[in-house]
């Protein structure tokens, strides 16, 4: 656990130290190191599936593969940036990335806390690089707007959740996560409702549900792309890892209190899938399939069955793998218009054909088809949630195929058709983004063959 | 010079004194002391500011003066920790409320912080209360809790809801004031330690603060806005200091906010403590108001020049900055 902490840490002062000219590539590097090593972490040895334990941190088969995907992410960030960023002082490009580092750090003490207060604290942590990443490196006006939004947003969140953490700890005596499992709460008076709900509402806002989820376009979109990135893949699988840590400790209650939420979780993925075919706005419409997808997973983690948590974690890395790399996408065509309207960059197929691979491969993930993972997530859930109530299927069902129409309508417009008069001048793509691209998809395909990896410790 | 010492001298009565009169000349010591520091500009707003706290403060005194003598008649005792009559107790709480700016008595406190220049804002906010909350620390079993618990939720609600409006940075301090004494308050009765390491903290960042507005010598969002251009490290540590104020973790100010949560679901207060909880976010929506203006974005300004540095406070602010900010994990 320290081998990958202790090295990410001292990024912060390579990032400080290093000459301005190696500075993108020895950060690269040392990010791709560590994200190899961190690899490690898909081997679990113990029984109990709590491994790589210290007093503090440990990491169990549900908090590796997200791990994993920090760190993977890390280095993909930094390439991801290079571009925009290569014209700013040199001391403004250390800071970004200094910022990166930080949001990093915390990230993987929160997947590896142990008790559920370090998880906190380290959740809440991560909201201050990722803001100020938000509202100023972003391009519009509208972030500082998006900014206060997510702070909000997540704060009026989890700052019930804090006090529900301490109730619970004055009840059971420790937080610690290896433990909360066992531990009997009997929960039957009005004031454990609002317990309940304190409880939960912090991670239905971050993952986010559809009632709450107003933060999530306007963060994604005005976010520059590192940051759109690390939010779509791993800042909102932060609330459904914290769901699912503390939704073992809720039972009875959940049975019953946990029907608005499902209504809102479905629901949203109907309404979110709809947003998204009349959207304009190219990472608009990303940030709508990403609530879309998140519904799914919310609605999967709140009847708990082995299928829905496996199903859950899998959509989770899934999607934040394709999410991340849709986003990479419209960043690059961002970057040759400077312009995120989708009207303005269709029929690149032809100017740049490679690329239309990547933007094939990757609707095609999004849209769950057979074999990817995303499919193998979505199956698992929509197959739980049939189980659960039968009535589901439709909904789901529906979403899947509005899903698959905005997926394909992306793809239709952004590479198809016919190429407009104004790109006379766009550059070819760099291997730089090849490389970002193909490293965000040959792990998507490679873990079709393991699935077990992800799969969490329920089957 | 000679009011500095008095000020010192008149905080350290309070801090020994164990008779209630001795107490009550350590703090009218500190008021009159405190008066020519004000008045020193002979500005007509530093007179008007002056004129308000010297009454509201006088007013606070006497209140106190009053409470105690009425405590040494139904019970013949002058010593501090004797207090016996709940009336007094009451009184006393009220007096020292008034006399450090707690809601409801917090009127004086934002029109007196504009009067003033930075650094005797400085010193009201933060010697000034160290005196009051001596006696407070002292006092605490026999204050009424509920009535502590008023006025801290009071306190924090309005700190929150009065900052938004501002642009002028002292009035946003003097709410941001209001809000943290109203977190200190409230712990008062549970637990004193807390409530002593929150005002140490409270302290720190104020103190913090004001030096960073100091050495921009700015004392409007407006003309906070080129802070970048004056210099890019300070604005950073502005931005830390002041989302540290708003009690973000991994600040330091997240610290106190939490022990605080902490203890008051210990006594089965969950309610005030989510109350309390959810007005810190009003407050910190004015102090990242604040972040924008400073950090977080570039306002047009033509002058792109690097400008002369100013030494003179910076001292201090490198040992404040690193108590203010730096984070701590568990």
């Amino acid at each position: 656990m320290l081998k990958i902490l202790i090295p990410t840490i001292m990024l912060f002062f390579v990032s400080w130290l290093t000459p301005k000219k190696w500075l993108w590539t020895i950060i690269t590097t040392h990010s791709l190191l560590i994200a190899s090593l961190s690899l490690l972490w898909f081997k679990w040895n113990t029984d109990m599936g709590w491994d790589f334990l210290n007093q503090y941190l440990g990491i169990d088969p549900l908090s590796a593969p997200l791990l994993i995907l920090t760190c993977w992410l890390l280095p993909l960030m930094i390439l991801a940036s290079q571009n925009h960023m290569y014209m700013e002082p040199i001391i403004r490009q250390r800071t970004y990335i200094m910022l990166l580092i930080s949001l990093q750090t915390f990230l993987i003490l929160a997947f590896s806390a142990t008790e559920m207060i370090m998880f906190y604290v380290t959740f809440e942590a991560t909201l201050i690089p990722t803001l100020i990443i938000i509202t100023r490196w972003g391009n519009q006006t509208e972030r500082l707007n998006a900014g206060t939004y997510f702070l909000f947003y997540t704060l009026m969140g989890s700052l019930p959740l804090l006090i529900a953490l301490l109730i619970m700890q004055n009840n059971i005596g420790s937080l610690s996560m290896l433990i909360m499992q066992y531990s009997q709460l009997d929960l039957t008076t009005w004031a454990d409702k609002f317990w309940w709900t304190a409880c939960l509402t912090a991670f239905l806002v971050k993952m986010p549900l559809y009632g709450v989820h107003l933060w999530l376009p306007k963060a994604h979109v005005e976010a520059p792309i590192a940051g759109s990135m690390i939010l779509a893949a791993i800042l909102l699988k932060l609330g459904g890892y914290g769901m699912m840590r503390i939704i073992v400790m809720l039972n009875p209650l959940t049975k019953e209190m946990a029907y608005p939420f499902m209504i809102l979780a479905i629901w949203g993925i109907i309404m979110t899938s709809s947003i998204c075919l009349r959207q304009t706005d190219l990472k608009s419409m990303i940030a709508y399939s990403s609530v879309s997808h998140m519904g799914l997973v919310a609605g999967a983690i709140l009847i708990q069955t082995p299928w829905s948590f496996a199903g859950a974690i899998t959509l989770m890395i899934a999607h934040g793998l394709i999410s991340s790399t849709l986003f990479c996408l419209a960043n690059t065509n961002y970057e040759r218009m400077h312009s995120r309207t989708l009207l303005l960059a269709r029929g690149t197929q032809i100017i740049l054909p490679l690329m239309a691979t990547w933007w094939f491969l990757t609707n095609l993930a999004n849209l769950a088809l057979p074999p990817t993972i995303n499919l193998m997530g979505e199956l698992l859930i929509i197959t739980s949630l049939f189980n659960w109530s039968n009535w589901t299927i439709l909904l789901t069902g529906f979403g899947v195929l509005i899903t698959a129409s905005y997926s394909l309508y992306m793809f239709l417009m952004t590479q198809r058709g016919p190429t407009p008069q104004h790109l006379l001048s766009i550059y070819p793509t760099h291997t730089r983004e090849h490389l970002l691209l193909n490293l965000h998809l040959i792990p998507t395909l490679l873990l079709i063959l393991k699935p077990e990896l992800i799969w969490g410790w329920t089957c | 010079t000679i009011f500095i010492s008095s000020l010192g001298l008149g905080t350290t009565l309070t801090f020994i004194g164990s008779h209630w009169l001795l107490v009550w000349m350590g703090l009218e010591i500190n008021t009159l002391a405190i008066i020519p520091l004000m008045m020193y500009q002979h500005h007509p707003r530093a007179v008007e500011a002056t004129t308000k706290y010297f009454l509201t403060q006088a007013t606070a005194s006497t209140l106190l003066l009053f409470a105690s003598m009425t405590n040494a008649w139904t019970s013949g005792e002058w010593n501090l920790l004797e207090m016996s009559n709940p009336t007094s107790a009451t009184l006393i709480t009220i007096a020292l409320a008034l006399k450090i700016g707690l809601a409801p008595m917090h009127f004086w406190l934002p029109e007196v912080l504009q009067g003033l220049n930075l650094t005797t804002g400085l010193i009201l906010t933060t010697w000034q209360k160290l005196a009051p909350f001596a006696i407070l620390l002292q006092l605490y079993p026999l204050l009424n809790p509920n009535l502590l618990l008023f006025l801290g939720i009071s306190s924090a609600l309005i700190g929150g809801w009065g900052g938004l409006n501002q642009t002028q940075l002292r009035k946003i301090l003097a709410y941001s004031s209001i809000a943290h004494l109203g977190w200190m308050i409230t712990i008062l009765h549970y637990s004193p330690n807390l409530t002593q390491l929150n005002l140490i903290l409270y302290i720190i960042m104020t103190l913090t603060t004001f030096l960073l507005f100091k050495m921009f010598n700015s004392t409007k969002i407006n003309s906070i806005t080129i802070s970048t251009i004056k210099s890019p490290l300070l604005t950073t540590i502005t931005l830390m200091t002041l989302l540290s104020l708003g009690g973000l973790p991994p600040l330091t100010g997240f610290m106190p906010k939490w022990l605080i949560l902490q203890e008051l679901t210990k006594q089965n207060l969950a309610i005030p403590a989510t109350i309390m909880a959810l007005t810190t976010l009003l407050s910190l929506f004015f102090y990242l108001r604040l972040c924008y203006a400073t950090t977080l974005t570039m306002s047009p300004n033509p002058i792109h020049s690097m400008s002369t540095w100013r030494t003179k406070s910076s001292q201090p602010n490198l040992t404040l900055l690193i108590a203010s900010s730096i984070s701590i994990l568990l």
